[in-house]
């Protein structure tokens, strides 16, 4: 017996039952096992362990499949709720940014307009209104630089930035 | 189960195609069908994987989850059993790597010493008796063997699974997988012949 009929005799085996074997495979089988005490005793105990294992009952309880399906239908609500709440928050942005293109253009045309009313330089449109769009940002740095304990101490921030209160200080 | 309840939808529809649009969904009534059908299954495997009831258990709820979550990557041409498996095996590797980074075995409970429990054989006393020391025996025996043989044996003896299928679930070559089965039994072999005397 060579190593390669053991081997071939093995992968038989552990395919029998799951897999389709050639007739012409079997019979090979058939007589190597014959033959072969050790691929027999392999045989053998491989049935027998297959025979045990399948007769070991093991059940999952009622409460246990309730309870998970109970869990799986609260995730799949949970998760499409953020499914909505995403879909949503991608409208809005897509919104604020095609309404801002747009009112970047009017609040341009704007500058231009008041800059030749007052006569003023045309250079100045663009530092203006980007002056203008900048505006807001610009004070509430100020806001925040000059009344630190006021803002920087609500407890919101304090929250979000996971510091607590007295430690900015 | 779910062929029948969709069938008269879509007829010429596989199974697992079926599955896999339902997963894509996210469709409360499929997974709920789902795990009502695959519940024995997949907590024998989990079991004999961790060796610990409680554990599988959890494992179990989180296998569920995770199909919930993940099912736009199921795609339908491999069978869902086969699947639904790997997303347990992964969730139960997970887990260990969150305990320890050590083998399968260190899930094992040393206290839980019956881990599985063992169907009622013969009608007689003695019968009972005999057959009940044969599976104390092999569940000694078993929980004994490594977990990655322990394994690759649940998978082909209980689930009838192919050992290619085996190879896919697992992520492991062909080659090792017939390895592990031969090694399992062979493990498995004083055992079975004790209870054989």
């Amino acid at each position: 017996m060579t190593n390669h009929e053991h081997e071939r005799a093995t992968d038989l085996i552990a395919r029998h039952g799951v897999d389709d074997i050639a007739a012409t495979d079997v019979s090979w089988l058939e007589s190597h096992l014959s033959q072969c005490r050790e691929c027999a005793e392999y045989a053998g105990a491989f049935e027998q362990t297959g025979n045990f294992l399948r007769s070991l009952a093991v059940t999952a309880g009622p409460a246990l499949v309730t309870s998970t399906q109970a869990r799986v239908r609260a995730r799949a609500e949970q998760l499409r709720e953020q499914q909505a709440r995403m879909v949503l928050v991608t409208v809005s942005f897509c919104i604020g940014v095609l309404f801002s293109t747009a009112s970047a253009w009017l609040w341009w045309k704007l500058g231009g307009w008041v800059v030749q009313q007052l006569g003023l330089p045309e250079s100045i449109v663009g530092p203006g209104v980007l002056l203008f769009w900048l505006l807001p940002a610009i004070v509430i740095a100020v806001l925040m630089v000059t009344v630190p304990h006021t803002v920087l101490s609500h407890p919101l921030l304090l929250s979000l930035t996971g510091e607590h209160e007295g430690e900015i200080r | 189960m779910i062929a029948t309840a969709f069938s008269s939808l879509v007829p010429m529809e596989t199974e697992e195609a079926q599955i896999a649009r339902g997963l894509h969904r996210r469709d409360p009534d499929l997974l709920d069908a789902l795990i009502e059908q695959y519940q024995h299954r997949l907590l024998r495997y989990l079991l004999h994987l961790t060796g610990n009831r409680a554990v599988a258990e959890d494992l179990f709820q989180e296998t569920w989850l995770r199909v919930l979550e993940k099912g736009h990557l199921y795609d339908g041409r491999n069978r869902f059993v086969t699947w639904l498996m790997s997303i347990g095996h992964n969730v139960a590797i997970d887990h260990l790597r969150k305990r320890s980074p050590c083998s399968l075995d260190e899930m094992k409970d040393p206290e839980d010493g019956v881990p599985f429990e063992p169907e009622s054989k013969g009608p007689s006393p003695l019968d009972s008796a005999v057959a009940k020391q044969q599976h104390e025996m092999f569940n000694e025996a078993l929980s004994q063997v490594p977990a990655a043989f322990r394994e690759v044996l649940v998978l082909r003896f209980q689930e009838q699974m192919k050992l290619e299928e085996i190879a896919q679930l697992i992520r492991i070559p062909l080659s090792t997988v017939k390895t592990r089965i031969y090694r399992g039994v062979m493990a498995l072999r004083p055992a079975l012949k004790g209870g054989a005397r």
